[in-house]
């Protein structure tokens, strides 16, 4: 950067900036991890340079000095920085031991991007946000401490389980513990709406209120009358769902979380409503600002009778949910569409419109590559996998929770009438490749289901009671996972190839296990299940079959030696026998264990591939609000594993599609997928991913990212991520 | 004498230049609109930029407004006349509403960041800025001028080097994870002049390339010559804008490099040495035209969707 040339304001005074980020350099030290040098090679130490710098140029410098920890914990808790109640649990001996422990792992950051995202959006800073109060030790230890509600060997578990990258707690999570002001632990928050006035402003407001809070928020408006439908039987009095997503989207807008994380909301819609092609329309590019929606995300929920239709080239029908509310008596959200669909059709009470069932698929792929949305969720795929007693009709923000719900009413004066049940998750991620390295597979995942049962524990949102009260009865979590490319790529197997698939399968089948085991290990301790347990294929036993009258074992060599090598024990189906047993006697105490979420943040930190995707690119350009554009070497990268760090736009759908399916099968919820295309590919290659996908049993599917290659003779000599 | 015109409608089943239809595909793929970009999530970032920052900002893209009006209103369609196909004549209108679009791009970020009385004062700079308009007078000038060659060669530099003083900015403010959705917004428009610039260019060496070896000679020392005019003059107006800042330096080593961009782009060898175009990276990374950026879709819309090729599925893709 060049020396700042002295300029002088009328009044003599030196106008020139002062710290104006000539020592920042780590911001061009790490973007020459995407250029080649001039030998054509890569440049991956200056990206260990960018972390050094940052820490030598700006972290240091600006970091709060305390003479021992006893002082840094008084003045923390004194000035309100620090939640007493976590702290006074334990004896300072201990807590002094357990900072011990942490620091004695000697944990470094090994990308920039983990140390600028940690140091960005996560340590404790002071009020003004001028300096920093935590190092990543502290807030692990913190984060520890707070889950562990006062039990000394568990907190000693989580520390040791999050400082060596094993489990990483989601954002809220992570970000919130023991701070004195600070948002909610919970990521996920899915609500349903209604077709009445007070169930929509109820909505808005509980947008409102769990934005504030920091969580992502879904709502789902299949069961509002579509546009002209009548009110007071006054025919074409209905606005529909787009006033609803417009008031929706400025709500979100306005309430961030202390300004640490923007509110984000998503509405999802039944394909079969009346109003789905004006809803899609919103995310178009020519859409009219009076009806386009930009920061609100969309998704489509897609029964089996539409797949059916599109196969055969027919028409759908579209269905008036007030009129289908009032012939059923339960909200059009509530009914299976492919059930009972021929009978709607021939039900002369309820109005009705058509349209192509292709038309739809085309659209919404249209659309995907414009916009990226709209989110799709099989509908009775995840119906059909869900063990517990009730009907998913929606999903959330990443499209990975998929838990049963219930209606709210109200009376006149806006109070509850009956409460229902609203949908909660809070989740935190494996990061595959440090669990296979671990001491215990199985301690592992225990831990983890206990540190994200504390935080189900822990929530109460009282400000939304369905959500509370749902939380209290379910204790639902989402154990999720991360980097499976950068440990396949390790262990150089290619993503997506026989073993690759072979591994998926066999881990995620051990995960269950071990997951249902501490889940059944919580109910027996607290003498307690979740709510519903008796109606569950749990209880009935169904769910075991697939486990009891089936080996489940790795079919290829390098798998075998992968578990072995680890010293990971495969579940056996005696063993399934006996948990099988464990369960229907004594109940597990979580409602959802299972869901596979993005993982952006979580991963940069923690230094992984992102959930199990493949890589978007061996450096990735990151580009967020709070971040600017980092760029971002994918973990394990070298000039030995290149060539099995194959991108996702390489990859292509269909290994990714294979990836999750394995994956699926063992997860209770869902799994984001997100597909990649090149810009060449059109709108038929995306159709022919979403018929692939549902025929694989894929659950969601979250994302389409579209990729353009510079036309030749435009691009940028020496970028790295710009070559094929 | 009476000449009768033949009207003949265009016929993109003929293509006498696959160029022509590549990036008219292209162009029209990357076809976006401002109201996409939701530049009002930047205002809060705007409100901890320092008053100077500020007003350096308004400046660059009041400064890039005019070029873009320019380019958009006279310079796009100057090169109407020296078409050589049919084909290249749809793509120059594509080119010069692009630029429009463009234009209005700058107005949309001013309405949602700034007062009405500030942007008043941006734009009055802009016409009081001697650095400034003489740019764009040299410019028109040649957009007036007779000489076919000369126009594309105008074009090209405005394309591939004026712009460059101004991109400079919005790239170094992201890179600093300020104005990143404005940021996006440049970008699109990044993503649009290489490719005008790169077209301009290439349709420019085919004539040159017809033309006898006396013509050549001149027009290559004139090309030259213009570059340097510009140069000297860009390194005034670049002086204006970053030195409160102490970014003169940095940006005049990006100015080289899009200068001997622009170069490459006609033809021609480039003017500045390599190790005057060691642009800072993180400006440099930034700059990629592909759109392969991994965004998070929560602050913003990114810059890399696409309208897609619409095709449909068959009865093969169904079955199941």
């Amino acid at each position: 950067m060049g020396t700042p040339v002295e300029v002088v304001d009328d009044n003599g005074v030196s106008t020139n900036t002062t710290a104006i980020e000539s020592a920042m350099s780590y911001h061009e030290l790490n973007a020459m991890i995407n250029l080649w040098d001039k030998d054509g090679k890569m440049q991956l130490d200056k990206d260990k340079m960018a972390a050094r710098r940052y820490f030598l140029d700006h972290v240091n410098q600006n970091t709060v000095f305390f003479h021992s920890l006893r002082e840094r914990l008084d003045y923390l808790v004194e000035n309100e920085y620090y939640e007493k109640e976590v702290l006074d649990q334990y004896r300072f001996e201990f807590i002094e031991q357990l900072e011990k422990l942490a620091y004695s792992k000697k944990f470094r950051f090994e990308a920039f991007m983990g140390a600028y995202k940690f140091y960005t959006g996560y340590a404790l800073k002071t009020f003004d946000g001028a300096r920093y109060l935590e190092r990543f030790e502290d807030r692990v230890v913190m984060v520890a401490l707070a889950l562990a509600e006062g039990d000394e060997a568990i907190a000693s578990s989580l520390v040791e389980e999050i400082i060596s990258g094993r489990f990483q707690p989601a954002t809220p999570t992570f970000l919130n513990c023991g701070k004195k002001q600070r948002g909610e632990f919970v990521s996920c928050f899915l609500l349903r709406i209604e077709d009445n006035m007070e169930s929509i402003s109820r909505g808005i407001n509980s947008a409102l209120q769990l934005s504030k809070r920091g969580g992502g928020v879904a709502l789902s408006l299949s069961n509002i009358r579509e546009y002209g439908a009548p009110i007071k039987k006054i025919e074409g009095q209905s606005s529909g769902i787009i006033p609803v997503m417009k008031l929706l989207e400025d709500a979100f807008s306005y309430a961030n979380q202390l300004g640490a994380r923007q509110g984000a909301g998503a509405v999802y819609l039944n394909a079969h409503h009346p109003d789905i092609l004006r809803f899609l329309d919103t995310k178009r590019e020519n859409a009219d600002e009076k009806i386009r929606i930009k920061t609100l995300s969309i998704g489509v929920v897609i029964p089996d009778i539409t797949m059916h239709l599109a196969k055969d080239n027919e028409d759908m029908y579209l269905f008036s949910p007030y009129d289908v509310e009032k012939v059923y008596g339960v909200p059009f959200g509530d009914i299976s569409v492919t059930e009972k669909y021929q009978e709607m059709v021939d039900d002369p009470r309820i109005r009705k419109s058509k349209i192509k069932a292709r038309t739809l698929f085309e659209r919404i792929a249209e659309l995907q590559f414009e916009s990226g949305y709209p989110y799709i969720m099989y509908e009775d795929t995840v119906n059909n996998a869900n063990p517990v007693a009730g009907r998913i009709n929606m999903s959330n923000l990443c499209s990975e929770i998929l838990q049963v719900n219930t209606p709210t009413t109200y009376n006149a004066d806006l109070s509850y009438n009956e409460i229902g049940k609203d949908i909660s998750c809070n989740l935190g991620s494996l990061n595959i490749a440090m669990v296979m390295d671990g001491p215990d597979f199985g301690k592992t995942i225990e831990t983890s289901i206990r540190a994200l049962t504390a935080v189900s524990d822990q929530s109460d949102i009282e400000s939304v009671r369905s959500i509370s009260d749902g939380n209290h009865k379910s204790h639902a979590i989402g154990l999720g996972q991360m980097n499976l490319h950068g440990y396949l790529a390790r262990e150089k197997v290619h993503y997506g190839s026989e073993v690759a698939l072979d591994f998926t399968n066999i881990y995620f089948y051990t995960v269950l296990f071990h997951a249902l085991k501490a889940s059944n290990k919580l109910a027996i301790e607290r003498k307690s299940h979740f709510v519903g347990f008796e109606n569950s294929k749990y209880a009935s036993g169904e769910f075991f079959d697939k486990y009891i009258n089936q080996v489940w074992a790795p079919e290829t060599e390098k798998t075998k030696e992968l578990f072995a090598g680890s010293n990971i024990a495969i579940p056996t189906q005696a063993d399934w026998v006996e948990l099988k047993a464990s369960i229907q006697k004594h109940g597990i105490y979580n409602q959802n264990l299972q869901a596979v979420p993005p993982t952006g943040s979580i991963s940069y930190i923690n230094n992984s591939t992102s959930s199990i995707h493949p890589i978007a690119s061996r450096i990735e350009i990151r580009k967020e609000g709070k971040l600017g554009r980092v760029y971002y070497p994918a973990p394990f990268l070298s000039d030995e594993t290149w060539e099995y760090y194959d991108d996702a736009y390489e990859v292509g759908p269909e290994k990714i599609i294979d990836t999750y399916a394995v994956a699926t099968q063992h997860v209770d919820q869902g799994l984001s997928l997100t597909l990649f295309f090149k810009d060449t590919d059109t709108t038929r290659d995306v159709n022919r991913a979403q018929i692939y996908a549902w025929r694989k049993g894929i659950k969601t599917i979250y994302y389409i990212r579209i990729r353009q290659q510079a036309l030749t003779g435009t691009e940028v000599d020496s970028c790295v991520s710009c070559m094929l | 004498m009476n000449t009768r015109l033949i009207s003949r409608p265009v016929n993109w089943n003929k293509i006498e230049d696959p160029v022509d239809l590549d990036v008219w595909n292209r162009l029209t793929q990357n076809f976006w609109l401002p109201e996409k970009v939701p530049v009002s999530n930047d205002i809060q970032s705007w409100e901890t930029l320092r008053p100077h920052e500020q007003k350096l900002t308004m400046h660059v893209f009041t400064g890039l407004t005019m070029l873009d009006t320019i380019q958009g209103t006279v310079g796009a369609m100057s090169l109407m006349p020296d078409a050589r196909t049919q084909h290249e004549e749809a793509v120059i209108t594509n080119i010069a509403f692009m630029e429009s679009v463009h234009a209005k791009s700058y107005s949309s970020v001013f309405s949602t960041l700034c007062l009405t009385s500030d942007i008043d004062e941006a734009f009055r700079w802009s016409e009081d800025n001697p650095n400034l308009q003489k740019k764009a007078e040299i410019v028109l000038n040649y957009y007036h001028g007779t000489d076919p060659l000369k126009r594309k060669v105008a074009s090209t530099l405005l394309e591939s080097f004026l712009f460059y003083s101004g991109f400079y900015l919005p790239m170094y403010w992201s890179s600093r994870a300020k104005l990143t959705n404005t940021a996006d917004l440049i970008r699109l428009i990044i993503r649009d002049e290489a490719i005008h610039g790169y077209y301009i260019g290439y349709k420019f060496q085919l004539a040159y390339n017809e033309a006898d070896p006396k013509v050549q000679e001149e027009i290559k020392q004139y090309t030259y010559d213009l570059l340097l005019e510009l140069y000297e003059n860009e390194i005034k107006y670049t002086a204006d804008l970053y030195d409160e800042m102490g970014l003169t330096a940095d940006v005049k080593k990006f100015l080289h490099y899009n200068a001997n961009k622009a170069l490459m782009n006609l033809g021609f060898d480039p003017l500045f040495p390599k190790d005057e175009c060691e642009v800072n990276p993180a400006i440099l990374a930034a700059l990629s035209p592909n759109a392969d950026e991994n965004h998070d879709f929560f602050s913003g819309s990114g810059s890399s969707y696409v309208i897609g090729k619409h095709e449909s599925t068959t009865d093969d893709d169904w079955d199941f």
